[in-house]
């Protein structure tokens, strides 16, 4: 274990969120606040950085696989750690678990908050989540991966660890060169998000702030109430499902489809049709739902038209944006969604599982997989009609190898297990047991652990948008940070951590 | 720069590790995908799966927009194919690895040319004239030259310990250099060389005046050409003999290659344990060449061919391990020379520690060649080889660049960094502390691994 270069790479990491806590400082400043809780952070970040610079300096500069592993998952915890302190000193969030997890919850895009009432807190502390989100978002490391050669810092082993799922296509022969294309994408969604969301009439830090966390598939906001209730706009709707959309693709055919002009690639993606089969088919579901909860057929006449249609209307916006915002694991709310009809609720909890497009912002099991499961599934029912057939597993025209497949499969059963095992400790552990009923549930528990593995947001239940987990023990917290940090890394880079192998010289 | 390397052998993937290294945009292809895996992991390149010599793989691969194109796959019709076809598409530059002589040959280039195939490379025979090289200079461990007219030499040169006073009346000459520090060699002996680096067991250093030349040690000299026969005189090398008499072990390719670079005036021979491959051997080989069928181990045999009396020893089979085991015991048995091909990069570094003598690999042969290619087509400086883990590079000084402002002692250059020599004007000349550097001049840097990025600015 190269821990030197360890120590370094963190160092170089802590320098960039050292600048993010100086940006959030900038704008206490500007409104006025009290922003003394932002300087002692970024001194401290910024003294640990040198201090890190220091013990890793003349490192070694070959970086073995574990390390990669070592450094994602270590710098995800050393940015939470650093970034509570805000938390902390602005008396924002009281005790250590709750201000971790709100942390985390940032730099995990999951946006599940502990902060009751959003509306009352200064603005930079709701910029500092917001940013927190959207770092987070396209991957510290794989925006690093562009600075990090600078520094002569092996940047392979990093990619291997960091860019998981099944297949990653590079844009370009070099890393740092994919990481600048990827993040330039990533950059100029978040500016058109930004516009977009102007033009629709919200202020500058609003819409800000709704960009950072729509195109990181965040979903920290800066009001607590329910968007359709803040704004009163169903223009900003739409264009937030829009970004929620499109930051649900993979990014590689975003670039592709935008800066190359291959459009016929992006509908002939397998992954992302996909996609697409899996929120339209759920939003037609809801919306039809909702809009026989909402009238009346059978008493319906000619008068009522215009009345059915502005309801249809609203059952479509209400539906599309819920959908997206929980598929893309972003977890905005234009609405209470727990207060639908209950026969929705299987379809939302499997939508917050089913995840976006690999390659994207989000989080979840993502389509990739569910494309290739299905591939395989009907290979195997063709199999029993043609025993002797030879199938491979294609998809977007090329072989998937059986390693890939078994791999995914791997996957599936610690994602299932690591689900349940969260709902069990929670279960347990998740309120004082002198809490009502109403408050906790064991399909709560269950929400709670597949919004967190998922980095989703809100969940089922008493947590979903409405209310904050701030309810919950530290424990829970701590378990759902933890589950957070497991899910967004795609499991296997912090399990690997865990076996015996890997602490073997 | 962009560039494609098909084929994911040895050679392709060697390629591939150096030349990322160099911050290339690699594209790596194969039809393979385990081998292309493998590397994969590794290396910062993008490798696809896809049969070089198809078209619309070329075009996936980007070869429109190429600036060099490498085919080094196993077949040689391939490569020509490939390369003339990534030619067609749009690569500026093309090279093709051949298996053929005659192809060689300058008469023949033009109907390459024509194909669209600028530069052919034959590992085997690149290999070969450096094996006859080192043969001539069999006190040398290894040599390059520099320059147009190839008067800037380096060398390598291992250093033994003195005889002791008894042995000295029968004639075996002084090491003069051993025991001295650098300082005290230039003021006895004058500056007609420039020691550049030292690699003393696995540890490369890069010497300043106060450090002292052991025995056992490898010794890097940069001098003018004129100025070898000093060399060997202090190195205490005056009593190596001319090689008349060489063995090659293993009849492969490269031996073949090797008979025909060698001069006329060698007696050779060439032991080779398949009957059939003897009998194909003795009409491709040079008349003077004897062929003898018998196992490379079969010490009694090397021993009936007078194993003890031949000045150079050369180990070619398809084994590193025979290799290097049967130059350890040729050198046992007094061959001053000895040569052995070692295709495991692994192996490179033991094989300097067993005093194997010259190290013969095809691949960074092949590599370097490469290398060198680029640095004449349109590169400013190029990482040309590497040396022990030193790097050494090629650097154009430019017009105003920081390195003219004042001479090389008062640059400040970071440690670990020597400039050696450089060519003005097309003459070589030894850079020293008084050198005032110019615009244009050709400098060889010899630089410890992974410090060539910060020479850049000092030649900017």
């Amino acid at each position: 274990m190269n821990w030197k270069l360890i120590i370094k790479v963190i160092g170089i990491l802590l320098s960039i969120e050292a600048g993010l806590m100086a940006v959030c400082m900038l704008v206490g400043f500007c409104y006025g606040e009290c922003f003394y809780p932002f300087v002692w952070p970024t001194l401290g970040t910024c003294a640990v950085c040198l201090l890190c610079r220091l013990l890793g300096r003349n490192a070694p500069s070959s970086m073995s696989r574990k390390d990669g592993y070592l450094v994602v998952t270590l710098s995800w915890i050393a940015f939470s750690l650093a970034g509570m302190f805000p938390f902390l000193l602005s008396g924002s969030l009281p005790d250590v678990a709750s201000a971790f997890f709100e942390t985390m919850s940032g730099f995990t895009s999951t946006g599940a908050t502990v902060i009751d009432n959003c509306d009352a807190q200064p603005h930079s502390i709701l910029m500092w989540r917001s940013l927190s989100q959207w770092i987070g978002g396209i991957g510290i490391i794989f925006f690093t991966i562009a600075i990090l050669p600078a520094f002569g810092v092996g940047e392979v082993k990093l990619f291997a660890a960091e860019a998981t799922g099944p297949m990653h296509n590079k844009v370009h022969p070099r890393i740092s060169v994919t990481a600048k294309w990827i993040g330039s994408v990533y950059l100029l969604l978040t500016a058109l998000c930004i516009v977009s969301l102007l033009v629709c009439g919200m202020d500058v830090f609003d819409a800000v702030n709704y960009s950072f966390v729509t195109t990181a598939t965040g979903g920290f906001g800066t009001h607590s109430a329910m968007l359709h209730e803040v704004f009163h706009s169903p223009a900003i709707e739409y264009v937030l499902s829009f970004f929620m959309f499109i930051s649900g693709v993979n990014y590689t055919l975003i670039y592709y489809t935008i800066l190359r002009g291959h459009i016929r690639r992006f509908f002939h993606d397998a992954e992302l049709r996909c996609f697409i089969i899996i929120f339209c088919s759920i939003t037609l579901v809801c919306t039809l739902a909702l809009l026989s909860e909402r009238t009346d057929f059978a008493g319906l006449t000619i008068q009522d038209l215009p009345e059915f249609f502005s309801t249809l209307e609203l059952s479509f916006r209400e539906s599309l944006f819920t959908v997206l915002s929980l598929q893309t694991t972003t977890g905005l709310a234009s609405c209470d969604y727990t207060t639908w009809p209950i026969m929705l609720m299987p379809p939302l909890l499997f939508v917050m599982f089913a995840g976006a497009c690999s390659g994207s912002t989000s989080g979840g099991f993502k389509c990739v997989r569910w494309s290739i499961i299905f591939r395989f599934v009907r290979n195997e029912l063709r199999r029993i009609l043609h025993p002797r057939a030879v199938l491979p597993v294609r998809m977007n025209g090329q072989v998937i190898q059986p390693q890939v497949i078994h791999t995914l499969f791997a996957f599936v059963a610690l994602f299932t297990g690591s689900l349940f095992i969260g709902a069990f400790v929670l279960a347990f552990f998740g309120v004082s047991p002198d809490a009502p009923r109403e408050i906790f549930d064991y399909e709560d528990a269950l929400g709670l652990a597949m919004s967190s593995l998922s980095n989703v947001g809100p969940a089922m239940g008493y947590y979903g948008p409405a209310h904050s987990w701030a309810i919950l023990t530290p424990l829970a917290k701590w378990v759902c940070s933890a589950l957070m940090l497991v899910g967004r890394l795609e499991i296997f880079p912090v399990l690997v951590l865990f076996t015996r192998s890997f602490w073997k010289r | 720069m962009k560039i494609i390397i098909a084929g994911a052998g040895a050679v392709g993937t060697h390629l591939a590790r150096l030349l990322s290294k160099e911050n290339m945009d690699v594209v790596l292809i194969d039809p393979d995908e385990d081998k292309l895996s493998k590397v994969n992991n590794d290396l910062d390149i993008m490798a696809i799966p896809i049969e070089p010599t198809s078209l619309s793989g070329l075009e996936h691969a980007g070869v429109e927009d190429a600036d060099l194109f490498i085919a080094v796959t196993p077949h040689e019709s391939k490569n020509l194919l490939c390369a003339a076809l990534a030619k067609k598409l749009g690569a500026k530059r093309t090279v093709a690895r051949i298996d053929n002589y005659e192809y060689m040959k300058p008469e023949n280039r033009q109907y390459f040319t024509e194909l669209g195939i600028e530069s052919l490379i034959y590992p085997e025979l690149l290999a070969a004239k450096e094996i006859a090289d080192s043969a001539q200079f069999s006190w040398v461990r290894q040599m390059w030259v520099f320059g147009e007219q190839k008067d800037l030499v380096l060398l390598s040169v291992k250093m033994h310990d003195n005889h002791p006073v008894a042995d000295k009346e029968i004639g075996n000459p002084d090491n003069l250099l051993v025991g001295h520090t650098l300082k005290e060699i230039g003021q006895k002996h004058g500056h007609a060389f420039h020691v550049v680096a030292i690699k003393r067991r696995s540890e490369t250093v890069m010497p300043y005046g106060d450090e002292m030349i052991l025995p056992r040690d490898l010794v890097f000299f940069m001098a003018n050409r004129e100025d070898i026969a000093t060399i060997r005189h202090l190195s205490g090398k005056d009593d190596y003999p001319q090689v008349r008499r060489a063995l090659i072990i293993g009849g492969g390719k490269l031996s073949v290659r090797a008979d025909w670079e060698l001069p006329d005036s060698m007696s050779l021979k060439i032991v080779e344990p398949s009957l059939e491959r003897c009998e194909q051997l003795g009409k491709m080989t040079k008349e003077r060449t004897l062929i003898i069928n018998g196992e490379s181990h079969d010490m009694d045999l090397l021993n009936d061919e007078g194993f003890g009396q031949l000045e150079a020893f050369i180990a070619l089979t398809p084994n590193d391990e025979e290799n290097i085991l049967a130059c350890v015991a040729a050198r046992r048995k007094g061959v001053r020379k000895t040569i052995a091909q070692v295709e495991n990069l692994d192996f490179l570094d033991m094989a300097e520690d067993l005093d194997v003598g010259t190290v013969i690999n095809k691949k960074q042969i092949a590599a370097s060649h490469i290398y060198r290619m680029l640095l004449k087509s349109d590169v400013d400086t190029m990482k040309m080889l590497t040396v022990a883990d030193a790097d050494v590079a090629e650097f154009v000084v430019k017009r105003g660049s920081r390195v003219t402002k004042s001479t090389v002692m008062k640059l400040g250059l970071p440690r670990g960094v020597n400039l050696g020599g450089m060519i003005r004007d097309g003459r070589a000349m030894l850079v020293g502390g008084e050198t005032q550097l110019q615009e244009g001049d050709r400098v060889v840097v010899f630089c410890m691994a992974g410090m060539l990025k910060r020479l850049d600015r000092y030649f900017k």
